[in-house]
Order: C-alpha cells, then sequence, then structure tokens
C-alpha cells in the first residue's frame, strides 16, 4: 500500500474513536421528558444507614461542656448564644430538638431509613430525635410554609452539567441560529443528590448549644460508595452551613453512614436537650 | 505483515484513558477542623491490640528527633493538617504531551502525589515505599477515585497513632461547584479492625499562593540527648489518661477500638466509670 493511503486509512480510522464530534444540539434528559426524580436517580440512596463517628468524636458521641466551640467559626454574637446555652431551659420550654434540626441533624449518631415517599420526594427518617425531613425534587418551596426544625429541603440530581474545555470535551457551541448547544460528549451523567434547606427554627450546630439562626442555609451532598475492603455500601454526606448571623464563614460538616441489611437497631429517642442522642 | 501492525497501531492510538470527568485542578483552600490533637485521643479509630500498643508507646518528643523535624506526611495526612493548601495540576506525557494523570502538591512540607490515570499497574510489592506512595486512579462517574499502595510507615494522627507500610488508602474526590470533598478509605490490618473513614474539604481559591515550606534540620543532640529515643514502655505512659480527665470520658472510651464507632456505645458508656475530671497542661497540637 502506498504510504499517503495507509496515512488515509489511518486518518479515516482514527475519526471515530478520538475526535470529539462537533455539537448535536440539546440532548433529551435521561429517562426521557417525563422522567420522574426516582425514574432520574443515579444510584439507590434508599434504605437503612447507621451512623459511624470517626472524628470530632467527643462533639458527637457526648455532650460537649458549654464553650466548646472550637471547630465551628462562630462570630461573637454566636459565641455569646453559645455561652448562654442552658439544656434544661430547652427541656423545660419545648426547645429540645434545636439540636436535631436539619442543619446538624446529621452529626447526632443514630439510623437513618430513606425511602421515596412518592416519585419526587425522598423521605428520611431518623431514630435519634425521631426527625423526618422531605426532600422535594421540582421547584422552591412555597413562601408560605412556616419555619419548622427540618426546613424546607429542594432536592436535585447534580453534577450533569456539561464537561468544558477544561475536561478537554470542548465547549458548548452555537448552532446555526445562534444557540449554545452541546454535543452528547460533552454531557455528564448526574451523580450526586444535592439538598438546599432554608426556612428551619433556630437551632444547634452541636448539642451544647452552638447556634445557627433561622436565616440558615443548608447545603448537603450525598454520595455513595462500596468500599475495596469491607465491601461495605457507604453514604457519605458533606453539608455546608451558612448563617450569616453567626458565622464568619461557611461551616462544613462531614457525616458518613454504614448501610445496613434491615431496621435492626433502629432506636427512637425522643429529642433530649442534655443527651448525645 | 507492515499492514497488520500499522492497524494494530491505528486502534492503539486513538485511546484517551487519562481525560477528566470534571476538571479538578486549580487551588484549593482548606476547611479543615483538626482533630486527635490530644495525647491519648484515639477516639473514633478502630485500632486493633497493636496499633493501641504503639500509639501507646509515642512520646511527643519524638517529634524533636533530627530525623523527624522534616519528615514530611504522606498525602492522606498531609491533606488533613491545618495548612494543608492544596493544588491539583493536570500531568502530561513529556513526550506525548497526552494526560497522564494529575498532581497533587499540599503546602506542609511540600508533599507531592502522583495518581496516575493512564492504566499502568502498581509496581511490584517489592519496590521501594515513598511518603507519597504509588498512587492510580479511574474515575467513577464524576468522582476521581484512586489507591496508594506502597507508603512508608507514618502516622494516622499527628499525636502518634501508627500506620503501617502494608496499609492502602483508597480515596475519592468529588467536586461539587466550588466545593471539593476528599473522602479516604484507610484499611491497614497490621493497626486496625475495620477500614478508617475520614473526610475533609477544601474551597476553591484561584488567588491562593503556596509559600515554600523551609525545613532545617537541627544536628543530633540539640534539642534531645543525642542517641535517645523517647517513648514510653507499654503500660508506663503517665499522660494517656490526661484527655479522659480533661474532657470527663472514659478511659477505655478514648482508646478507641470498633466497638466505640456507633451510636449504641453511647448507651455503653453510661455504665462506665469517669474519672474525676481535672485540667492538665497536657501535651495538645496547636495545628
Amino acid at each position: 500500500m502506498e504510504p499517503h493511503r495507509i496515512v488515509l486509512l489511518v486518518a479515516a480510522l482514527s475519526l471515530p474513536l478520538s475526535a470529539p464530534v462537533v455539537a448535536q444540539g440539546p440532548a433529551a434528559p435521561r429517562g426521557g421528558a417525563s422522567g420522574t426524580a426516582r425514574a432520574l436517580a443515579p444510584y439507590d440512596v434508599t434504605g437503612y444507614w447507621v451512623s459511624e463517628v470517626t472524628e470530632k468524636w467527643r462533639f458527637r458521641m457526648l455532650v460537649p461542656d458549654k464553650g466548646d466551640y472550637v471547630m465551628v467559626p462562630l462570630n461573637p454574637e454566636g459565641r455569646k448564644v453559645a455561652n448562654a446555652w442552658d439544656p434544661a431551659r430547652d427541656q423545660a420550654s419545648g426547645e429540645a430538638c434545636r439540636s436535631y434540626g436539619a442543619a446538624a441533624l446529621l452529626q447526632v449518631p443514630g439510623r437513618l431509613h430513606i425511602s421515596w415517599q412518592d416519585d419526587s420526594t425522598l423521605r428520611m427518617d431518623t431514630d435519634s430525635g425521631t426527625q423526618t425531613r422531605l426532600f422535594r425534587f421540582g421547584g422552591p418551596p412555597s413562601p408560605n410554609e412556616a419555619p419548622s426544625w427540618q426546613g424546607l429541603s429542594v432536592a436535585t440530581w447534580g453534577g450533569s452539567e456539561p464537561r468544558d474545555r477544561r475536561d478537554g470535551f470542548g465547549g458548548p457551541v452555537q448552532d446555526p441560529t445562534g444557540r449554545l448547544v452541546v454535543a452528547p460528549q460533552q454531557q455528564k451523567e448526574a451523580d450526586y443528590l444535592k439538598v438546599v434547606t432554608s426556612r428551619m427554627r433556630p437551632g444547634y450546630l452541636q448539642k451544647n448549644g452552638v447556634p445557627y439562626s433561622g436565616d440558615a442555609l443548608v447545603e448537603e451532598y450525598f454520595d455513595t460508595f462500596s468500599d475495596p475492603y469491607s465491601h461495605n455500601t457507604w453514604l457519605v454526606v458533606t453539608t455546608v452551613v451558612t448563617d450569616p448571623r453567626y458565622l464568619i464563614e461557611p461551616l462544613i460538616m462531614h457525616a458518613h453512614f454504614k448501610k445496613t441489611p434491615d431496621a435492626s437497631g433502629w432506636d427512637p429517642t425522643p429529642c433530649r436537650a442534655n443527651e448525645a442522642r | 505483515m507492515r499492514f497488520t501492525i500499522l492497524l494494530l497501531l491505528v486502534f492503539a492510538l486513538p485511546t484517551r484513558p487519562a481525560n477528566a470527568q470534571v476538571d479538578l485542578a486549580g487551588e484549593w483552600s482548606p476547611r479543615v477542623y483538626n482533630d486527635h490533637m490530644d495525647i491519648g485521643d484515639y477516639t473514633g479509630i478502630p485500632l486493633n491490640e497493636a496499633g493501641l500498643l504503639r500509639a501507646e508507646a509515642w512520646h511527643p518528643d519524638q517529634l524533636d528527633l533530627p530525623e523527624n523535624l522534616c519528615r514530611p506526611h504522606p498525602i492522606d495526612m498531609g491533606l488533613r493538617v491545618s495548612v494543608s493548601q492544596l493544588r491539583i495540576t493536570n500531568e502530561l506525557d513529556n513526550e506525548t504531551r497526552r494526560p497522564v494523570g494529575l498532581r497533587l502538591k499540599v503546602a506542609w512540607q511540600e508533599p507531592e502525589q502522583m495518581i496516575y490515570l493512564d492504566g499502568r499497574p502498581h509496581p511490584s510489592a517489592n519496590a521501594p515505599h515513598k511518603w507519597s506512595g504509588f498512587s492510580t486512579g479511574r474515575w467513577e462517574r464524576n468522582t476521581l477515585v484512586y489507591t496508594t499502595t506502597h507508603l512508608k510507615e507514618a502516622y494516622l494522627t499527628r499525636t502518634g497513632v501508627p500506620k503501617s507500610p502494608e496499609a492502602t488508602v483508597t480515596t475519592r474526590v468529588h467536586r461539587y461547584g466550588n466545593l471539593l470533598t476528599i473522602v479516604f478509605i484507610i484499611n491497614d490490618p497490621a493497626y486496625m479492625t475495620a477500614p478508617y473513614i475520614r473526610e475533609s474539604s477544601w474551597i476553591a481559591d484561584p488567588n491562593q499562593v503556596i509559600p515554600p515550606f523551609p525545613c532545617e534540620m537541627s544536628p543530633d543532640g540539640t534539642i534531645v540527648p543525642a542517641g535517645k529515643v523517647p517513648s514510653f514502655l507499654p503500660g508506663k505512659n503517665d499522660v494517656l489518661s490526661e484527655f479522659a480527665t480533661e474532657y470527663g470520658i472514659p478511659l477505655e472510651a478514648t482508646l478507641g477500638g470498633e466497638e466505640t464507632l456507633y451510636p449504641e456505645y453511647i448507651k455503653k458508656m453510661k455504665t462506665m466509670k469517669v474519672a474525676p475530671r481535672t485540667t492538665t497542661e497536657h501535651y495538645r497540637r496547636t495545628q
């Protein structure tokens, strides 16, 4: 075969395997336009999970001392409120659930049960404090709902933003009408659960009265995986609490949970102001 | 024959093994809230008997030995000290300019970790162990997952909890917008009964500058008498209980172990003896 033909052959065979194709127009959502949040779930987050406390142990497995907020970026107002913590007063005044609010509920050691309440609502029940959180897909919450311990949570499947040039796949391109469109090669599948919670009643970031206010915003990112050593399935939650009233910067917390086969060990407790769970 | 070889080359060339699913490169500012800063604080660590014995033998003056003054942490530990500014860069092959993986650099002692994403195998078990080991990774959807082997013996915490050279670390790196979360899964059957999982996060900070980290060793005998290696003999660690008495925790609970990681242990602790609380000048890391 002549050299120039070989070059042509090489070029022709290489194209379909390596070169990104130009924009194909906007792709339909996976699962079809009518796909529900449940149908679009990139992984199964449902089931029973138990806390595994490997860090901040003395802040989570015990009730820390009043004024022990070394790991929280409190501002002076936040420190003032934390230093005035009185668990007996909270218990007596019906405020014992302050440390079981959405911002810190997953820091409280215990068990979770996550299930689909309907096709667009994930439900999380906890045995510690016997709380229920609802993660609603599809739009902002009604502005008329009253603040509550668990607030209003809007859920999305995250991570499906198109790749950009930095990922080596080129960026969105313009179609003949000037619209920016994304080629199939640039599309990613959603791969995590994001939950944004607002309209919470004021609560505590730690059991010892470290406060967050009713203006706080909570962003949570959920990831699941199986570890290659024990082959357990894990749920890792990264929580970002933004509260301009009491924090000098957003507080980032983590919690992880091991999947359990059933409800064994489920141990419901009431809200308790002076107990670790 | 030539044609066959050419065809093989044709199919081999266009592979694209190391392209990222998301862009992790950049400067990342740590949001690290330090834990395990006190001697005797082994809480939440699934230590076995051997691990506990090694931890109890550790003396803080060991840090002042000449060979330890500039000793780097392995990257899984280096990423957790308070000055763990992180830089992630894409690594290209020098000749082909094709991506081969990612390089992590951390501020404190400037350790670097190369994560190969080009499918190369790990070296032989007899290959030298290094501070940052040998790492290969892959993408699971949008999460970078890599496994590190060939790590030197090092610390699991900065207060002497050991990690053996047989340990392997699986690391998951997930970018949520401008937030980077790294999950470490440390498997060390020599010193732990179960994988040890911990997490840290960073915020994107394009203007971050990682300063040089010069470190100078003092001659032998300058701080610690020459030839002496400070340590506690088994059962002779007289500061071990100070963390427990400072915070009012049952001593047994502070020594770690798998059972202590789970909610049921809260009930069990209520049946345990707690020594009277005292405030001590016990050793505590400051950063």
